[in-house]
């Protein structure tokens, strides 16, 4: 179903940023990188919300498949962040002329956060699998949800704030057909993001399932 | 209560009796300060006062990790885990208790490490007001001192555990030198301590108190079994 929507949509939104959506009278046509690179950070912070709240729900049930549910998102997780920061690089490269700017809050708390991610990865694989791995992993995860609100205000309290603004107070900075492909290009690495998410759910299912079968295939033998 | 103020008096007793943690926390410190004094440039200060500041922060960071690297190590080493599991106690005491402990020796190594730094960076420049100094480093100690300690207990069980702390640690850190080094050469003068300050040391306080919430709370799953 996701694949399905993620193979629909994915698409549909690339066509819309290339050939729909007007240029912008500032930043010409490069600006259109701005409809990949915001909805893939926004799916970077959705991702790792989602394997927070399993972590979350983890300590809470000791159920062990919450623990690759938690996992798995933060795995795409990294994926989407280093294509985060990638893209952002390559904006900042456009509009700013340098490859990294470090006035820029996103992308700075954004680079806090990646960090952040890699470390998870560091602990997860420094700690043999079982039950104490998921819930050292889950006690991460949670001191995350701890350091994003933290990292976005000490950038914003040290910083000046230069990166474009996209939503103010008073809704969303663009026009209709701007609006409407930033929705869809959003709607599209979502789905696109779920669709990982069900592929690689079960691909790790199928190796348990596999371990399972080899353990009990020794000990018959 | 009495369990926290129990353990804390036996890590301040340990340390005291074996000095493992604090002579080697302030002999590192002084050693990255005459490092940095070299990387800034041996006769005339590079970068100046400010950049100076910079460098105080990171040396407390990586001293703290330092410190914290051994912050389970004689419980681990002696097997008084299985005591202190054993015992009567809830869980967050001996998180409690490890932080306080963590605190007090970055209070000692600090107290040694300013005065230091004023000897090797600002001599002869205006540094940065010293009430204000004081009052960032020992806000951040506090959430360093939270963090550390359950970061501590994590890395402790993993294979590669005095790998892991850094690790674990930096991402945590970044926020915390971010607006250490604001705090402080917002207040180098010309510039005075005004409203900028009173909101980046809010921040220190904001930020020891949720990781000193989050560590109270998530500590009881890092050690049990």
């Amino acid at each position: 179903m996701a694949v399905v929507l993620a193979a629909t949509l994915m698409p549909l939104a690339v066509a819309m940023i290339f050939f729909y959506v007007p240029t912008d009278v500032d930043q010409g046509y490069s600006q259109r990188i701005f409809y990949f690179h915001v909805p893939i950070a926004l799916t970077t912070y959705t991702l790792f919300a989602w394997g927070a709240l399993n972590a979350a729900r983890f300590l809470w049930t000791r159920d062990m498949r919450l623990d690759l549910k938690s996992y798995v998102p933060m795995h795409l997780g990294v994926m989407f962040g280093c294509l985060t920061l990638v893209t952002g690089s390559l904006w900042a490269h456009i509009s700013w002329g340098v490859w990294w700017y470090w006035g820029s809050t996103e992308l700075t708390t954004f680079l806090i956060i990646f960090l952040f991610y890699c470390a998870y990865f560091m602990l997860r694989f420094s700690v043999e699998p079982g039950e104490k791995r998921a819930t050292f992993s889950a006690v991460y995860a949670l001191l995350g949800v701890g350091l994003i609100p933290i990292s976005v205000i000490a950038v914003h309290t040290a910083q000046d704030i230069i990166h474009p603004i996209t939503f103010s107070r008073n809704g969303a900075n663009m026009d209709g057909s701007m609006f409407a492909t930033f929705l869809v290009s959003l709607a599209a690495l979502l789905s696109l993001a779920v669709a990982m998410y069900c592929i690689e759910m079960r691909g790790k299912r199928i190796d348990d399932r596999l371990k399972q079968l080899r353990r009990l295939a020794e000990a018959s033998s | 209560m009495r369990a926290v103020r129990a353990l804390v008096r036996k890590d301040l007793l340990l340390e005291l009796r074996g000095r493992e943690v604090v002579p080697a926390m302030v002999v590192f410190v002084l050693a990255a300060f005459v490092l940095f004094r070299f990387a800034l440039g041996g006769d005339r200060l590079g970068g100046g006062v400010r950049a100076a500041t910079g460098m105080l922060w990171v040396a407390v960071v990586f001293t703290a990790i330092l410190g914290l690297a051994r912050a389970f190590a004689v419980e681990r080493e002696h097997r008084i885990w299985d005591g202190l599991l054993a015992s009567p106690i809830d869980r967050s005491a001996i998180w409690a208790a490890k932080a306080v402990s963590t605190f007090a020796f970055l209070v000692v190594m600090q107290a040694v490490a300013l005065p230091l730094f004023w000897l090797f960076f600002l001599q002869q420049a205006d540094g940065p007001s010293f009430a204000v100094l004081i009052a960032a480093l020992l806000a951040a100690d506090v959430g360093i001192a939270a963090l550390g300690a359950l970061l501590a207990g994590l890395a402790s069980a993993g294979q590669a555990r005095e790998v892991l702390l850094p690790v674990l640690f930096l991402p945590f850190a970044v926020p915390l030198v971010l607006v250490g080094v604001q705090v402080s050469i917002g207040t180098i003068p010309p510039q005075t301590a005004d409203f900028g300050t009173v909101r980046e040391l809010g921040f220190l306080a904001l930020y020891a108190t949720i990781f000193a919430l989050l560590g109270w709370a998530l500590f009881e799953y890092v050690v049990e079994d």
